[in-house]
């Protein structure tokens, strides 16, 4: 087991591009091979990320697993990752949202192959990022998990035509992947800066952290960091990419963009921002949680005035990223596990309600909310889940939701009580958009268009089912998540405040 | 004398009562498909259980000394972040034996009850599954130790109720109603959530014990008290109806009637008055905040008792008089009548489930129908209704001996010795109303002529009939509780106490007031309803407009919905057109065609024409080597 030990970071990142690989040597005319190689792949991963959960649970804290090879010794870069309590729930969580998505996608038809190895890649890229300790590669990760959507929503999506309101999924594939490239580049720069800052010896995440810069140049590049990966995580104003994309893209792409991806910003926030300009974050947080708090206020309202299923489900993951945001930049150990935890919880949630999406538009063909009524009747066990996912999103204690949230209010009302009392609030919108949302669309009297409809299929069921037993058991046993975080996000405070 | 008990042993079981609920749910939940009766009778079996063990905590409470050694408390933790402790705890005092007592007592019966009621539902597990959890839950609520954990147990508890109001959601009301309790409770919640996490923000603790000891001790600022005593009640103010976040109960009547017999009137609506009741020390160390739970509670109490009188729905009537004695034990609470709150609420659950539950039996007997214009004559189909709905009915308009009567003149001693005049006064007239509803409703069913299409209404089946005789009994006999008995016990107020025993005291001149007023309100229904000497319908014509007033909620229902038209959906509508129209269509597409716009005007500079070219190649040159002459540095 120790050579796997030695090396299951690489793997983890190796699965999925190595999936990838083969994938393209599959002949395009056997589109069963194909799924079953996909789901193949995916289940192979969620039992890497388990078996890293499970023994970095064994261990003390800190790094681990750490590998590390030069590459190009002059610029100082180098294949160097390892993970930490912050970072296996979040590899844990992609490991549970892949396969989730891949069996999701059972009815790709459309070239399945090209599907499944761009979706491969992204997921390589997510990983990547997770793992390394290299801030060049943590870049080139980040990038690589950008670009494939360009080609997953603009072929596999779908577009919105509302009369007065159309969004063709062009135009969303578009403005994503220009959006966050733009993000990416704002902390490119920044990334280079502290390199030279540092006299251009390495990428290290460890070795920068050690070279302390000054608070000038850290007030200056703070904000790049924390809007160009504030952009992935959805940020306050720069948000708009997210309910187009989303609702543009497959129902797995979402799953994993909206589920795993945008937690990949806030993780920057944290990673880089937090830990190599601790005096930036420090000054420029009170901003951070000022927008973040607009998020949750601002995306749950938008979200009741929406008319389209997906578009709900789109501003909801925007309104509880901000929770994230809040979490992170109370700078507290209680917001900022908070924050880590409502990661996953979130990831967890939000691909349900996505699948659960897709579901009902693979049924009906539609997503207007007007139209649909009374869906319990004929879809139980899609309603049934639905009620779990939105019980969730609103904080309900018994899922996970409530304990992320619970954490992030007392870390919020200790450092910024106003803004505690409107994170509060906005959880009470939130109520009100998604229990406005299921009286609407499942239950009451079954409108006569649906008489004939069919529920989830089986494995779709299951697929979701794996994604409400998570809900539900990190909502009843938090603990095993949180003693992981708990004792990282304590280290990284404690160095944060010691600067 | 030798001590009893010198150390707990029930008493630290007591949280199996919660937790056997909640396994029940989780297997009825499971195993649904394979269960006799799809799982109900483990539901029932598991409510007994927590009844049998509230009598053995009982026994075990009773010997241990609480005027020395204060409450019993146990807790493990939960969760650990960084140096702060979330905790599971249970806390047994006084207070806590008499809410397991009457939580688990009517649970059980109205269980029972609803194997019979609920006979022919398509999901009869799935209901039995809900009860289970809404007991866990409840029980849960009464033993918490903590803010925190009431907290939990308090969403849940409404979660129950939201599913169980729903529980026909084919119908649209239902599911309407349904999602407005959750919200109009959420809205409080709010207030609740809000209210703890300053507490702990100060303290440091969500533990009640040390919460109420930092205030008593003076170290929590007056400012601070006041705030988050305002905020629990506000959360008080939504689970228990309270006006003006009361327009939710009324309407949770579209779910079945057992469940508005357990959840809508002895149990899940007392929590905000057991609240209040719990966290007494914040409220008498904020006086204003008293203040406001007493007006609160009468205002509610009369709104509520006048539109009563009006309702022509049987189950509506007792959903606007459950409304108006929960604003009566507020009433009595914002008085300093800690004692006599309580003891309303426990008189009040017998009788009011009492009589839910017979209204059941009659829309069972009836073929459905709940409208009690559509009633009358029914005691001679339904001897036993009539006879268990009786007892509930005059208990709840106070009269004596039976056990409103006694609670009754508790909370109008408390009101006439804690607040002024007014209050007193308004709480006469509340009194009155609640006879006068109550004989309205008493009469109509069960008196007068019996209508054709009734001839073939038949009684309720003894798993129905059961428990209305048991709650008869109780709703009888329960006002015993007052009278000292002697020895140690010295009348309710010597065993439920807040900060000091009472010995029970009786004003004779009050009492016989509320006796007249009662029976006042008894005869004036006779006269109006039983015996129609004053025509009621020629007073709906004398007083039209103020009949339409009352009768239609004073038009409440109309102005939230008017707001949250006009106000809420419309905002929201504006911000979603807002975030489409200025943040993406100017702020991000306007961006991006701008750099399109710049494109098309740079390109035109490749002209194409040689000595276009060669000008800003010679241009380029000098330019250059001006820079070169001005920023290098000559020697």
């Amino acid at each position: 087991m120790s050579l796997l030990d030695n090396h299951l970071l690489t793997l983890i990142v190796a699965v999925p591009f190595g999936g990838a690989l083969a994938l393209i040597f599959f002949p395009s005319d056997r589109p069963r091979a194909i799924h079953y190689f996909a789901r193949a792949v995916g289940l192979l991963t969620l039992l890497l990320s388990v078996y890293t959960f499970a023994t970095y649970w064994s261990k003390d804290g800190g790094f681990q697993f750490r590998e590390s090879y030069p590459w190009l010794e002059g610029l100082g870069i180098g294949w160097k990752v390892a993970v930490d309590g912050i970072t296996v729930p979040l590899i844990l969580l992609t490991g549970v949202v892949l396969p989730a998505g891949i069996f999701m996608s059972w009815n790709v038809k459309h070239r399945p192959k090209d599907f499944f190895v761009l979706l491969m890649l992204l997921v390589t890229g997510v990983l990547g990022v997770f793992v390394s300790l290299d801030l060049f590669f943590l870049f080139f990760f980040y990038e690589l998990a950008v670009l494939p959507m360009y080609l997953l929503i603009g072929v596999w999506g779908s577009s919105s035509d509302f009369g007065t309101f159309i969004r063709t999924k062009e135009y969303g594939a578009m403005k994503l992947v220009l959006y966050l490239v733009a993000g990416s580049v704002l902390v490119w720069v920044a990334l280079v800066a502290m390199w030279v800052e540092a006299g251009m010896v390495s990428f290290d995440l460890e070795v920068l952290e050690k070279a302390s810069f000054s608070p000038g140049f850290q007030r200056l590049f703070f904000p790049l960091v924390m809007v160009g990966f504030g952009v992935l995580a959805g940020l306050w104003p720069f948000h708009t990419w997210s309910p187009d994309g989303h609702v543009a893209a497959p129902t797995a792409v979402s799953m994993l963009h909206a589920g795993v991806l945008m937690k990949l910003g806030a993780y920057g926030i944290l990673r880089v921002g937090m830990v190599l300009l601790p005096q930036g974050a420090q000054d420029w947080m009170p901003v951070l949680i000022v927008f973040g708090t607009i998020n949750v206020v601002y995306g749950a309202i938008s979200a009741m005035g929406q008319r389209d299923l997906k578009y709900v489900v789109g501003y909801s993951s925007v309104s509880h990223m901000g929770y994230v945001l809040m979490g992170l930049a109370t700078l507290e150990p209680l917001g900022v596990s908070g924050a880590v935890l409502q990661m996953f919880s979130h990831g967890i949630m939000t691909a349900l309600f996505f699948a659960l999406v897709g579901v009902i538009y693979d049924r009906t063909h539609v997503r207007d909310i007007t139209v649909l009524e009374g869906l319990s009747k004929r879809m139980g066990v899609t309603g049934a889940f639905f009620v779990v996912a939105g019980l969730t999103s609103l904080g309900l204690p018994g899922l996970s939701g409530f304990v992320a949230e619970i954490l992030v209010f007392i870390g919020t009302f200790r450092t910024y009580p106003l803004l505690g009392v409107l994170g509060v609030i906005g959880a009470a919108i939130t109520a009100v958009y998604i229990l406005r949302l299921m009286a609407k669309v499942f239950f009451g009297p079954l409108g006569d268009r649906w008489k004939g409809l069919p529920d989830a299929a089986r494995i779709e069921t299951g697929a979701m089912a794996v994604l409400v037993f998570f809900l539900v058991l990190v909502g009843l046993m938090p603990w095993p998540l949180l003693r992981l975080i708990d004792v990282d996000v304590a280290t990284l405070l404690q160095r944060i405040a010691g600067a | 004398m030798e001590v009893l008990n010198a150390s707990p042993g029930w008493m630290t079981l007591a949280w199996l009562a919660p937790a056997v609920c909640a396994a029940a749910f989780l297997a009825i939940v499971a195993f649904r498909r394979v269960l006799p009766r799809e799982g109900a009778y483990i539901s029932v079996l598991a409510i007994a259980f927590g009844f049998v063990l509230f009598w053995l905590v009982l026994v075990d409470f009773l010997g241990w000394d609480f005027s020395e050694r204060g409450a019993f408390s146990r807790a493990i933790t939960w969760l650990r972040v960084d140096d702060t402790r979330l905790t599971w705890g249970i806390l047994i005092d006084p207070l806590t034996v008499v809410m397991l007592g009457l939580v688990t007592f009517v649970a059980l019966l109205v269980q029972v009850y609803s194997l019979g009621y609920m006979a022919h539902e398509p999901r009869f597990g799935w209901y039995f599954a809900v009860h289970s959890l809404f007991a866990a839950a409840m029980l849960g609520l009464v033993l918490a130790d903590n803010f925190l954990f009431l907290y939990i147990m308090w969403e849940l508890v409404g979660l129950c109720s939201y599913l169980l109001i729903g529980f026909y959601y084919e119908r649209r009301s239902a599911a309407e109603a349904a999602k407005k309790a959750f919200i109009t409770t959420r809205i409080g919640d709010v207030g609740l959530l809000i209210g703890i996490i300053f507490l702990f923000r100060e303290t440091g603790t969500f533990e009640m014990s040390a919460i109420f000891h930092a205030a008593e001790a003076g170290e929590l600022s007056k400012g601070l008290l006041l705030a988050a005593a305002l905020l629990i009640f506000l959360g008080a103010m939504g689970k228990s109806a309270q006006f003006p976040l009361h327009v939710w109960l009324p309407d949770a009547m579209e779910g079945p009637t057992p469940v508005s017999a357990l959840i809508h009137a002895a149990t899940m609506v007392v929590a905000g008055v057991y609240l209040v009741a719990r966290a007494y020390p914040l409220f008498l160390a904020a006086p204003p905040a008293l203040l406001i739970v007493a007006v609160i509670g009468l205002v509610t109490a009369l709104l509520a008792a006048t539109m009563a009188l009006v309702m022509t729905d049987l189950k509506r009537v007792l959903a606007y008089s459950t409304v108006a004695h929960l604003g009566f034990m507020m009433l009595a609470l914002g008085a300093g009548g800690f004692t006599a709150g309580i003891f309303h609420l426990l008189t009040h659950g017998f009788s009011k489930a009492l009589v839910f539950l017979g209204a059941g039996s009659v829309s069972h007997g009836t073929g459905g129908k709940t409208d009690i214009r559509e009633m009358g004559g029914l005691r001679h189909r339904m001897p036993i209704t009539f006879l268990t709905f009786s007892i509930g009915a005059l208990a709840l308009g106070g009269v004596a001996p039976l056990s409103g009567f006694f609670s009754k003149d508790e909370v109008l001693q408390a009101v006439l010795g804690g607040r002024s005049p007014v209050f007193f006064i308004a709480a006469l007239v509340v009194a009155f109303l609640s006879g006068l509803y109550m004989a309205r409703v008493w009469f109509l069913v069960f008196f007068g002529p019996l209508k054709n299409e009734n001839a073939h209404a038949h009684e309720a089946p003894w798993v129905m009939a059961l428990p209305l005789l048991a709650l008869a009994f109780l709703g009888a006999t329960a006002g015993l509780l007052a009278i000292p008995w002697g020895g140690s016990y010295k009348g309710l107020g010597s065993f439920l106490y807040h900060g000091q025993p009472e010995v029970a005291h009786f004003n004779p001149a009050l009492m016989v007031a509320s006796m007249a007023l009662a029976l006042g309100a008894f005869g004036v229904g006779y006269l109006v309803y039983g015996r129609g000497a004053i025509s009621p319908a020629r007073l709906r014509e004398r007083f039209q407009w103020l009949h339409r007033l009352v009768a239609n909620k004073y038009y409440m229902d109309e102005v939230y919905q008017w707001c949250i038209n006009r106000i809420v959906l419309a905002f929201s509508n504006l911000l979603a057109l807002f975030d489409r129209l200025v943040v993406n269509d100017v702020g991000v597409n306007g961006t991006a065609r701008s750099v399109v716009m710049s494109g098309y005007k740079l390109r035109l500079h490749v002209t194409g024409k040689l000595y276009n070219y060669a000008l800003v190649m010679v241009l380029g040159v000098i330019l250059v080597a001006l820079l070169w002459w001005v920023a290098v540095p000559r020697p």
